[in-house]
C-alpha cells in the first residue's frame, strides 16, 4: 500500500465523502480513513445495504445519501474502512489500526472530518443501565435493524424527533415524548425567525415530524423541566415537571437526547485552538474560513468542526478541499475561489437556519450543569457532583487539576461524556467564562488501543510520491 | 514582601521542601511557571521504590521509605500510597548473575533489603509471569502512590503551615543584593534570604543564574495505561536487565513504563511521544506477561525529566553563592525521594549540615574531570 498522500482524510461522512470527491477530481493522491465498516458517516450508515426491509421508512434524508456514496466509491481515492485511527501528529503522521495491526501513513494535508457526538444528559439517574441516547436507538436501527418497545423519548432537538418517527413508521410502540425544549426557546427562536424563513422547508420538516408523532397517538409532554430517572439497579422511571404539575412515567427503557456537538478528541489530542461557542455551548476548533486550524496543514470539516447539519458538513468538506487543493499547489486562488462560490452561498443560508435551531432546541442549563450532589458526571470513573466539588475545594481549579485529583475524564471515553459539563461547572464556581476555565489536555490514542495491535507496529517507508503537475509552482 | 525563603519550582521536591521548612516556622514563598505538579512530579509513574538503587542513593531512599508509610497521617491527606513489594524479573541465568554480583556488594555494606528468588517463588509471587523468567529479587517495603495527590498533599501541608505559592509565575532573573536573593519574573520580583533551585527539567538554567554550571540534560520518559483489567499482579513488576515495568493499581488498570523516551522540547513546554518505542514497551509486557494480550491502552504520556550524567540527583549547596541551594536532576526516580530530600534541605537552610553523606551529589562533581 501507498504510504504518502496530498491528503488524508479522517471519516467517510458527508463531509469527508465530499471532500475526497472533490481533492480526486484535481489528482490529488488522497487516502480517506474510516473506522466503520460501511463510508456513509452518522447519517448514511449502511444506507446502500440497509437491514431494514423497506429502508424508505427512514425517510427521504436517509436515502439522498446513496448518490453522494457512489459518487464517493467510484472516485480515484484510496478508500480504507475498518481503520480505527488513533493518534495524528502535526507533522502529518497518521496512526490506525486496522485488522489487528498499528498502521501508518503520512500527508502533506490532514483534513478531519469525525462528525458529532450526542450530548451528555447529565441528569440524576442518567447512567442507570436502561438509559440510553436517542442516536444509539437510531444507531440499532440502521445497522441492526433493533428497536426497543414501549421506551420513552426525552429531550429535544429535531433529530429526537426524526427517530421517535422513523419508530413509529416502523410500527414500533413508543410510550411517551417528554419535550424539553422550553418556552423561552421558542420566544427567542421567534426573534430569528428572519433568518430561518430562508430555510423554510426544513422548519416545516421538523414540524411535520412533530404533527406525525400526535397523530399516531403518542403522548406528547412539553416544556417538561427537572427531568430525573428513577431506578437503583436499573431505570424504573422518569419523573419530570410540566409547569407545577409532577409527572412519573414507569418505563424500562429511556432514550435522552438534547443535541449533538462536535467529537473534540482529535482535534484536541492534536492541542488544536479551540474556542467556546455560546450559540452552540459547546467547545470548537477555532478555523478560518477555510477550515483551516491553528495548525496550517490541518483542516476540519463537518459537525467536527461546530454542528453545521449533513448539507453544510457536505458543502464544508467541498470548501476545504479546494482551498487544500490549492495549498498543494494543484489549483490556484482563482479557480479556489470561483469552484467554492456556491457551496460558500448555500452554506451562509445554511448557518441562520442553524441559528434558528439552535435557539429553539438549546438545552436548558439544569440539564447541562447539575447540581444534585449525588449526579454522577464522570460515568467512566463514577465520579458524582460532590466528589468533584470537594476536590474543587482542595484547589483545583481547572479541568486538568480537577482530572489529576479526582481522576474525572481518566477512563475510556476520554472525557467525552463529561468534558463539556466539568467546563461549565467549573466556569460556574470560579464565577468566569468557559473560555477562561478550558478543557481537558488529552493525548493519543484518541480511541482504546490493544495492546497486541500496538505491539504489531509497522512503521513502512514511506513510498514515492506519484508524479503530478504543480500548476502555481510553490506550496502555501 | 520578603521570605525567609525562595523555592523556585513546585515539583514535589519544591514542595516537600516548602512543608519542611514551614514545619520549622520558616517563612517560604515557591515560585512556579505552570501551576504545581504540572510536570515530572504530576505524571511520573508513581513508583515508590528503594530496589536496585545505585549506592550512594540506598541511605536517602531508604531512609525516606521509612517516612511513605506514615505520609498520609503527616500530611493530613491520601498520597495512595500502598506497599505492594517491588520484583525485578530475571529473564535469564545471566540476569541471575547480575543480581548475585549485586548482591555480594550490598551485603558488604550491611544492606539486606534486597532478596534473591528463584523460579518457583517468582511464580508463587506472580503466577502469570511467563514460562522462561527463571527468578529475580524483591523488596518488599517498596509500592506505588498517585503523583499528582501526593505533591499536592505536600503543597496543601505546607500551605497550612503558612508558606506560600505563587503559580504562574517564570523566574526569569536572579541577582544577590547585599543579604538578599532578589527574583524577577515578567512583572514581579520576590525577595528572600535563600534560595533553592528545585527546577527540574528547567534547572539548569537556574543554576546558571546562581553562578552554577551543570552538565543537566532532559528528556521525556513515556507511560501508557491500560483500562480495567482482572486482577493478575499485586507487586509492582520491573526487570533486571530488560525495559519493563509496570503495576496494577486497586482500579485494576496497568500502567506501564519501561524508561522508552520521547522527544522533550522543553521550551514549549511539550512532549511528544515515540510510538515505535512505545510498540517494543507493549511487546515486551506481553513476552512477560501474555495475559496482557488483551489489555487495552487507555492513554500515553510523557513527562519532562532532568537526567544527569551519572544518573544521580544534584542536592546540596551551591558552590559559586552563598545561601543557595540546589535539588534537581532526579534522573527519573525522584518522586520516591521527595519526602526524605524536604528533611535534607530544611537541615541544610536550618542548620547548615545534613546527617547523610551528600558529597556524591555535589554539583561540581563534574567538573573536576573535565579536561
Ligand atoms: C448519533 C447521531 C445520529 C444522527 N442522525 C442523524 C439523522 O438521522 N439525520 C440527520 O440529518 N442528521 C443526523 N445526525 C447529524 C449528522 O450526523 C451530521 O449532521 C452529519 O452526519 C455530519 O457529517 P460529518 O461528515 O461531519 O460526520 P459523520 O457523518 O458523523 O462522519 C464521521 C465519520 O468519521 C468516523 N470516525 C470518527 N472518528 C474516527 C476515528 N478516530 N477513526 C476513523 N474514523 C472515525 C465516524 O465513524 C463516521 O463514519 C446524527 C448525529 C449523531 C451524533
Ligand atoms: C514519565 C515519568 C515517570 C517517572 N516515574 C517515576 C517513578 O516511578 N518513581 C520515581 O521515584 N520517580 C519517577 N519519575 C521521576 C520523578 O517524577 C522526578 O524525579 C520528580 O518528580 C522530580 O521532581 P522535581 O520537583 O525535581 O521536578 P518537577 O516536578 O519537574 O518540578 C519542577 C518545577 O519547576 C518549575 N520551574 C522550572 N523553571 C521555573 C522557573 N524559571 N520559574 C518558576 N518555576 C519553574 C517547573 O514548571 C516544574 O513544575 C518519573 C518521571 C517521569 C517524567
Amino acid at each position: 500500500m501507498q504510504t504518502s498522500f496530498d491528503i488524508a482524510i479522517i471519516g467517510a461522512g458527508p463531509a469527508g465523502m465530499s471532500a475526497a470527491i472533490t481533492a480526486a477530481e484535481t489528482g490529488a493522491s488522497v487516502v480517506v480513513l474510516d473506522d466503520k465498516p460501511k463510508a456513509g458517516g452518522q447519517i448514511y450508515r449502511n444506507v446502500a445495504d440497509s437491514p431494514l426491509q423497506d429502508p424508505n421508512l427512514l425517510g427521504e434524508d436517509y436515502l439522498q445519501g446513496k448518490a453522494l456514496l457512489e459518487r464517493f466509491e467510484n472516485s480515484p481515492v484510496e478508500r480504507i474502512q475498518g481503520a480505527t485511527v488513533w493518534h495524528l501528529g502535526d507533522n502529518g503522521e497518521v496512526l490506525f489500526s486496522k485488522d489487528q495491526q498499528t498502521c501508518s501513513l503520512t500527508a502533506r494535508e490532514l483534513m478531519l472530518s469525525c462528525g458529532a457526538m450526542e450530548r451528555p444528559f447529565p441528569i440524576p439517574g442518567w447512567h442507570l443501565p436502561g438509559v440510553m441516547s436517542a442516536g444509539s436507538a437510531q444507531v440499532m436501527l440502521k445497522s441492526d435493524a433493533l428497536v426497543m418497545d414501549g421506551a420513552i423519548f426525552a429531550g429535544t432537538g429535531p433529530l429526537l424527533y426524526l427517530i421517535v418517527a422513523q419508530y413509529l413508521r416502523l410500527g414500533v410502540k413508543v410510550k411517551a415524548l417528554v419535550d424539553t425544549t422550553s418556552k423561552s426557546g421558542y420566544i427567542q427562536a421567534a426573534s430569528h425567525f428572519g433568518g430561518a424563513l430562508s430555510g423554510l422547508p426544513m422548519i416545516q420538516k421538523g414540524l411535520t415530524l412533530l404533527a406525525e408523532i400526535k397523530r399516531a397517538g403518542v403522548p406528547v409532554y412539553r416544556f417538561a423541566e427537572s427531568l430525573s430517572v428513577q431506578g437503583e439497579e436499573k431505570v424504573t422511571a422518569l419523573q419530570f415537571n410540566c409547569g407545577k404539575q409532577q409527572h412519573l412515567l414507569e418505563t424500562e427503557h429511556l432514550f435522552l437526547h438534547q443535541g449533538v456537538i462536535p467529537n473534540l478528541n482529535m482535534t484536541r489530542s492534536l492541542g488544536l485552538e479551540h474556542r467556546w461557542c455560546e450559540q452552540q455551548l459547546c467547545w470548537k476548533p477555532d478555523l478560518n474560513e477555510w477550515g483551516q486550524s491553528s495548525i496550517d496543514s490541518i483542516s476540519v470539516a463537518g459537525d467536527c468542526s461546530g454542528i453545521v447539519g449533513a448539507d453544510g458538513s457536505q458543502m464544508m468538506g467541498k470548501m476545504v478541499a479546494l482551498n487544500q487543493l490549492y495549498r498543494l499547489g494543484l489549483i490556484d486562488r482563482e479557480q479556489r475561489d470561483q469552484q467554492a462560490v456556491s457551496s460558500r452561498k448555500q452554506l451562509s443560508r445554511l448557518n441562520s437556519f442553524r441559528r434558528f435551531i439552535d435557539t429553539l432546541y438549546r438545552p436548558i442549563d439544569q440539564h447541562r450543569i447539575p447540581s444534585q450532589a449525588d449526579t454522577v458526571i464522570c460515568r467512566c470513573e463514577e465520579q458524582n457532583l460532590e466528589q468533584l466539588q470537594q476536590g474543587f475545594a482542595q484547589g483545583a481549579r481547572g479541568p486538568n487539576e480537577l482530572k489529576g485529583l479526582t481522576r474525572c475524564g481518566m477512563g475510556p471515553c476520554q472525557g467525552r461524556q463529561c468534558g463539556h459539563t466539568v467546563s461549565e461547572l467549573l466556569a460556574q464556581w470560579r464565577g468566569e467564562r468557559v473560555e477562561e476555565v478550558g478543557y481537558y489536555r488529552l493525548r493519543s490514542p484518541m480511541r482504546l488501543l490493544n495492546l497486541t495491535e500496538l505491539s504489531r507496529f509497522n512503521r513502512i517507508s514511506a513510498a514515492n510520491p506519484p508524479e503530478k503537475k504543480v500548476l502555481a509552482g510553490e506550496r502555501r | 514582601m520578603r521570605s525567609d525563603v525562595l523555592i523556585i519550582g513546585g515539583g514535589i521536591q519544591g514542595c516537600a521542601t516548602a512543608y519542611q521548612l514551614a514545619l520549622r516556622g520558616v517563612s517560604v514563598t515557591v515560585l512556579e511557571k505552570d501551576w504545581v505538579s504540572r510536570h515530572a512530579s504530576g505524571v511520573n509513574a508513581g513508583g515508590v521504590r528503594l530496589l536496585g538503587r545505585h549506592l550512594s542513593e540506598v541511605e536517602l531512599s531508604k531512609a525516606s521509605m521509612a517516612l511513605w508509610p506514615d505520609l498520609d497521617d503527616e500530611l493530613d491527606a491520601d498520597t495512595g500510597f500502598s506497599c505492594r513489594s517491588l520484583i525485578n524479573i530475571a529473564a535469564d541465568e545471566t540476569d541471575m548473575e547480575i543480581l548475585h554480583g549485586r548482591q555480594q556488594q550490598m551485603h558488604q555494606r550491611g544492606l539486606h533489603h534486597e532478596v534473591i528468588i528463584d523460579q518457583k517463588e517468582l511464580r508463587e509471587r506472580l503466577p502469570h509471569v511467563a514460562d522462561f523468567c527463571v527468578g529475580g529479587v524483591v523488596s518488599e517495603t517498596d509500592g506505588y502512590a498517585i503523583p499528582y495527590k501526593t505533591t499536592l498533599a505536600f503543597r496543601n501541608a505546607a500551605a497550612r503551615q503558612g508558606a506560600r505559592f505563587v503559580e504562574g509565575v517564570t523566574a526569569t532573573g536572579i541577582r544577590k543584593v547585599g543579604d538578599s536573593w532578589l527574583v524577577s519574573s515578567e512583572d514581579a520580583e520576590f525577595e528572600g534570604e535563600y534560595l533553592i533551585n528545585c527546577a527540574g527539567a528547567w534547572a539548569d538554567k537556574i543554576a546558571v543564574m546562581i553562578g552554577d554550571n551543570v552538565p543537566l540534560s532532559y528528556s521525556a520518559p513515556m507511560l501508557m495505561i491500560t483500562t480495567r483489567m482482572p486482577h493478575f499482579a499485586t507487586p509492582v513488576v520491573g526487570a533486571v536487565s530488560r525495559p519493563l515495568s509496570f503495576k496494577q493499581f486497586e482500579n485494576g488498570t496497568v500502567l506501564i513504563g519501561g524508561g522508552a523516551k520521547g522527544f522533550a522540547d522543553r521550551d514549549a513546554n511539550r512532549t511528544r511521544l515515540d510510538y515505535a518505542k512505545l510498540a517494543g514497551g507493549a511487546k515486551n509486557a506481553i513476552d512477560f506477561f501474555p495475559i496482557m494480550k488483551s489489555a487495552s491502552i487507555n492513554r500515553m504520556w510523557a513527562g519532562l525529566e532532568a537526567y544527569m550524567p551519572d544518573n544521580l540527583p544534584v542536592i546540596g549547596k551551591a558552590v559559586n553563592a552563598d545561601k543557595a541551594f540546589h535539588v534537581f536532576g532526579f534522573s527519573a526516580h525522584g518522586f520516591q525521594m521527595g519526602p526524605i530530600v524536604g528533611q535534607v534541605m530544611a537541615d541544610l537552610v536550618t542548620e547548615g549540615s545534613s546527617s547523610f553523606d551528600l558529597q556524591a551529589f555535589r554539583i561540581d562533581r563534574f567538573e573536576r574531570k573535565v579536561l
